[in-house]
């Protein structure tokens, strides 16, 4: 504590105006955080109190109670577009990573043929928002017959340009010289990704893990377009007929206030567990 | 152990016209120590690259012992390298970081750890054996690479640059302990540098490259004393060999190298191999800077002297690199320190000692010596 005080003392006048600009700064990016944890708790009269009010004044568990169990009376539970979440999300998280890291090692360290123009592609797939390509996207898993199966979410979040492009900047940062001392030493092509280059692609990966977690857990879009069996939609959907739709709004409300702080705490914990790492990478890789 | 042989070997990337090795062609003999030097670019890398498996060989063959081993993977080649920047394993400990070549070649675990004991304690890095890279120093790091390169015992050591990231004092510490390991082993080694100290001191022999082709190979003395043509005489030997240009005159049944500013008397030795020159107008005079003398004694008895022009004096203890002004010629002159009297911006006499010249073909570059050229492929 004394050494904190002194610290304090230390400071000049400019990092003094610095400091308490910043912490403003923090506070008012907090104030969302703020109201979706204070919101989900609030009994009904509260939520539609006006003017609204920042802080719960009377905490209750009453949006929790109706979100799992009233819902549970409706044709599909809660719980099934929770279950569809959790399955899609991780599979998809595992596939990317997968997929991406393998990738970007190859683009990295090897030497081919045609590789500029699988990059200048890759860079190209990074300027498209997920909107634009829905309709090739539908086209495609409807093609493929994948409607309304698991695999209809997952598939158009494997390609990431993002995971690639990320995961790519890193490796490129691991000595050739490392890679080569492996093939020198013995280690086979498989040895050397996975003992040798993806210990130190770590922070990378968990840079992509977190990117590619909050886009699946948060992504309405495969639920809304390519699923059309209500059973194979994911919670992101739910939430949102919940505070629009068939629903009635009114009601609705505080499961949504509930709904809304479950999507929303994975999110957190992962960052704050991770939030070093994903710093690193974003250094190394140059992006911001 | 083995010898290595190199037959007419190059190496051309698609996107260059030239080769970046050209007819490499070259035996080691097993427990060689055979230094690559040559300025940056000049293909040392490559070679060194191409013997361990990690770069394709556009034509030519490369034998370890007897086998042929163009198609060899890096790990079927017995070889160890050491990399300029260690390329250790961040992840790994010391330990495993030295035994994971043994590891993936089915060592018994027993096996493993009296090896690496051993290097270890013959490196000194026992104590860090349990540490991770990244808490040791950048000497003790390069001593980790060499432990791991000893424990495979391999038929060849490859060294790329492996002192060229430790500071001057560590760096000729570990030159020494280099020499004392390959004595020890004596494992054939083929060591890459662009340093020609490093290469004078280790190298039993030295190979001068140069835009990929090999312009000598012999002891250092050798290229030292001999160098087969002007690019070799420039290279090795710091300062740098004096070079004039000019041409030999005969007069008197005499020769003499002249041009505008000098006349020197050329030893008899020199005559019937200089006469035989293609050309005798157009010749470059290399003389190193030991060999031009300030010694009264001697300026008194030789007539082999100019007067010049004291530009720098560079004391570097036991010598004095004096940089001499004489019209447009410069040169520099190694003395003794017991004979620095000199004062800066003043006038010198510097003797030539011309029976340790050397006579370059001003086109070709070839040394005029017959002798000297023996070592050049």
């Amino acid at each position: 504590m004394q050494a904190l005080f002194n610290q304090i003392r230390r400071l000049t006048l400019f990092e003094v105006a610095l400091l308490a600009s910043l912490l403003l700064l923090a506070a008012f990016l907090a104030l969302p955080i703020v109201f979706i944890i204070n919101h989900a708790f609030k009994p009904y009269n509260e939520l539609f109190q006006f003017p609204p009010t920042f802080l719960v004044k009377e905490p209750t568990l009453s949006n929790f109670y109706d979100l799992f169990l009233r819902s549970s009376a409706s044709i599909v539970p809660f719980s099934r577009y929770l279950f569809n979440s959790i399955i899609v999300t991780s599979i998809s998280l595992f596939a990317v990573i997968v997929s991406c890291s393998m990738a970007a090692y190859v683009l990295s360290k090897y030497r081919f043929g045609l590789k500029k123009a699988v990059m200048a592609m890759i860079m190209l797939s990074l300027m498209f928002a997920p909107e634009t390509v829905a309709i090739p996207r539908y086209l495609i898993i409807s093609w493929l017959q994948i409607n309304n199966t698991y695999f209809g979410h997952i598939l158009p979040f494997i390609a990431s340009p993002v995971a690639v492009f990320l995961m790519k900047q890193f490796v490129d940062q691991i000595p050739n010289e490392l890679v080569e001392a492996a093939k020198v030493d013995g280690a086979s092509e498989v040895r050397i990704f996975l003992q040798i280059v993806m210990p130190l692609a770590m922070p990378a990966l968990a840079t992509i893990a977190i990117i590619t977690f909050q886009s699946v857990w948060s992504d309405g879009q495969a639920s809304t377009l390519f699923m059309q069996d209500e059973t194979m939609k994911t919670l992101p959907y739910y939430i949102t007929t919940l505070t629009s739709g068939a629903n009635n709004t009114v009601a609705g409300q505080g499961m949504a206030a509930a709904a809304g702080l479950l999507m929303f705490l994975p999110n957190l914990m992962i960052f704050l567990f991770a939030q070093k790492r994903i710093m690193e990478t974003m250094v190394h890789s140059g992006v911001k | 152990m083995a010898s290595v042989s190199f037959r007419h070997v190059f190496k051309t990337y698609r996107s260059e016209k030239k080769p970046s090795v050209n007819d490499f062609n070259l035996d080691i003999e097993d427990g060689e120590f055979l230094v690559l030097v040559g300025p940056s670019g000049c293909g040392k890398t490559t070679t060194l690259r191409m013997l361990s498996g990690l770069e394709d060989i556009s034509d030519g063959e490369i034998y370890i012992g007897d086998r042929f081993i163009n198609y060899v993977s890096p790990k079927d080649r017995d070889i160890a390298m050491v990399f300029q920047n260690y390329a250790l394993y961040p992840n790994l400990t010391i330990y495993e970081n030295m035994a994971l070549g043994l590891k993936l070649r089915k060592t018994a675990k027993h096996e493993i750890d009296m090896r690496v004991k051993k290097a270890a304690r013959i490196l000194e890095i026992t104590n860090y054996l349990d540490k991770k890279p990244n808490q040791l120093s950048g000497g003790q790091k390069q001593r980790v690479a060499l432990g791991r390169a000893i424990v495979r015992e391999p038929k060849v050591f490859l060294m790329d640059e492996p002192l060229s990231n430790l500071d001057a004092k560590l760096r000729a510490q570990t030159r020494a302990e280099l020499i004392r390991l390959h004595q020890e082993l004596g494992t054939t080694t083929v060591y890459v540098t662009h340093d020609q100290t490093e290469a004078m001191t280790m190298g039993t022999r030295i190979v001068v490259m140069k835009d990929g082709v090999i312009q000598q190979a012999d002891t250092p003395q050798r290229i030292y004393q001999h160098p087969a043509n002007q690019f070799v005489a420039g290279f090795i030997g710091s300062p740098a060999m004096n070079f004039m240009a000019g041409s030999i005159k005969e007069s008197e049944g005499r020769l003499y190298f002249d041009n505008r500013r000098v006349r020197l008397r050329i030893p008899e030795s020199f005559y019937a191999e200089l006469r035989e020159a293609p050309s005798m107008r157009n010749v470059i005079l290399g003389i190193r800077p030991e060999h031009l003398v300030s010694d009264s004694a001697w300026l008194q008895a030789n007539d082999n002297k100019v007067s010049a022009l004291i530009d720098i004096k560079e004391h570097m203890g036991a010598d004095t690199y004096l940089y001499l002004n004489f019209g447009e010629t410069s040169v520099v002159a190694r003395i003794d320190n017991s004979e620095d009297n000199f004062q800066l911006k003043s006038n010198v006499e510097i003797g030539f000692q011309m029976e340790k010249a050397h006579f370059f073909d001003a086109e070709t570059g070839a040394n005029l010596r017959t002798d000297s050229r023996r070592g050049q492929l």
